[in-house]
């Protein structure tokens, strides 16, 4: 049973049919080809497919495809603009927070979600939020650092 | 997941309706963080899933002084969380809400899912039974309206029937002045479910026990208070003593279970030193 839904992908407009029971992580990956984001779990533990949906982080493989109609989503692949790293993942590549880079997608995003409703978290709030991303490699330290010099860079770039 | 129909009724009526049609073989979806993991793992056999989020009036969150709060089935932990007559006057809840998956997970999950899931390690139903909440439903068949305590059943078992949608949460104001405390006791912190989760909802006055709840989950098939260890302290004087024989009693209350989270001495255990702590804690604060 398939239906056709409209959804906003990275600030583009996108009309798609979709069988009912296909996920939104796998319409990005598998339709869309947008492998950016990671399906590892597939249950939301990991946050690995972590995607933003209207501007909430959301863990994408359990989200019905046909729930995002109507919805903006945002992937990894629209971070960047047209070749310029955002702040927060040039602070990921300056400190050193990527190591296999497969929790990076979701942290990022998680990330700028984060950061657009708390521009000065403290070490805790971080740490808080992302609760919901694991990454086997880092061991978080440098996550957690970076994210903060990106809360920092963020702010001075608004003054 | 094995293939199924998605159905987006744009009423209670029209949901209500489709669910009683497709029995065992149909289930309500609202955020969809417990459904969707039990179709992935096959736990479920479902060829009908009945897609809540469009029908109108069901995300509605208000509160009032007179009749409380006022959650709607699709209403979000996050939402939750953002409004401000949560964090000031169902501190439980809020706690609850903080301390429940991650971000990605609140941002999607609904207070009433969590209740109908009906896992006795849920977060939800803590501040739903210390505050005395009423859950209204609607069926083909009629409307009902549950207080909390009566829509557990046992592990993953509502009192819902198959064609019954929970409506709507009602959870009335607490009295003035009582002390609370909210215990998620877990191996993480965060991304875990709770090896005991302990809410107590104390009133003092001179130096006596006036109205105290205690609730326990994770430690028997289903959330729920435990009326005898209340019955212990209440209208009686406040001491340790007091408090200690009111926590073992709250023990002997449970039934947990061994699993990999704690084995079942432990969580009685914990059920002691925990109720006792929750309780002294909200008892010296009021003094």
């Amino acid at each position: 049973m398939k239906k056709n839904i409209r959804i906003k992908v990275n600030d583009e407009w996108l009309d798609i049919e979709v069988e009912h029971r296909r996920t939104l992580l796998q319409v990005i990956r598998e339709d869309l080809n947008l492998l950016g984001t990671k399906k590892m779990c597939d249950m939301g533990e990991c946050g690995s497919c972590t995607v933003l949906m209207d501007g909430r982080a959301v863990n994408s493989c359990l989200i019905l495809a046909v729930d995002a109609d109507g919805k903006s989503i945002e992937t990894i692949e629209g971070v960047a603009r047209e070749g310029v790293l955002h702040p927060i993942q040039e602070e990921f590549v300056a400190k050193g927070a990527i190591q296999c880079g497969f929790c990076t997608p979701g942290m990022i995003l998680t990330t700028k979600a984060f950061l657009s409703s708390h521009p000065a978290p403290s070490d805790q709030e971080i740490r808080k939020a992302i609760s919901g991303n694991f990454c086997r490699c880092t061991g978080y330290e440098r996550i957690v650092d970076a994210i903060g010099s990106a809360a920092t860079r963020l702010q001075d770039k608004k003054e | 997941m094995k293939p199924f129909e998605l159905h987006e009724p744009k009423t209670v009526k029209e949901a209500c309706g489709l669910l009683q049609k497709f029995g065992a073989k149909g289930r309500a979806l609202a955020g969809g963080t417990d459904l969707l993991v039990l179709l992935k793992q096959r736990r479920l056999d479902l060829s009908h899933v009945v897609n809540l989020k469009r029908i109108r009036g069901l995300d509605r969150l208000t509160f009032n002084r007179k009749k409380g709060l006022t959650v709607g089935s699709l209403v979000t932990w996050t939402e939750l969380l953002e409004f401000e007559p949560v964090r000031e006057f169902y501190p439980l809840l809020y706690n609850a809400a903080e301390t429940l998956g991650s971000e990605q997970i609140r941002n999607v999950a609904t207070l009433a899912g969590n209740i109908c899931h009906a896992s006795p390690a849920a977060n939800g139903p803590i501040p739903l039974l210390l505050y005395g909440a009423q859950c209204e439903t609607k069926s083909a068949k009629g409307d009902r309206a549950l207080p909390i305590e009566k829509i557990f059943r046992g592990v993953q078992k509502s009192a819902l029937r198959r064609d019954e949608i929970l409506t709507m949460i009602q959870i009335p104001l607490p009295p003035p002045r009582m002390k609370d405390r909210f215990i998620k006791y877990s191996m993480r912190k965060a991304m875990d479910l709770g090896a005991v989760n302990i809410g107590v909802l104390v009133a003092t006055k001179d130096g006596r026990f006036g109205d105290t709840r205690i609730a326990l989950g994770a430690v028997a098939p289903k959330p729920f208070r435990a009326k005898r260890a209340e019955r212990v302290l209440t209208g009686k004087s406040v001491s340790e003593e007091r408090i200690w024989q009111a926590a073992e009693t709250a023990a002997r209350e449970c039934s947990p279970i061994t699993d990999v989270r704690a084995s079942k001495e432990y969580r009685l255990e914990m059920v002691k030193q925990l109720t006792f702590r929750a309780i002294k804690d909200c008892a010296v604060v009021a003094l």
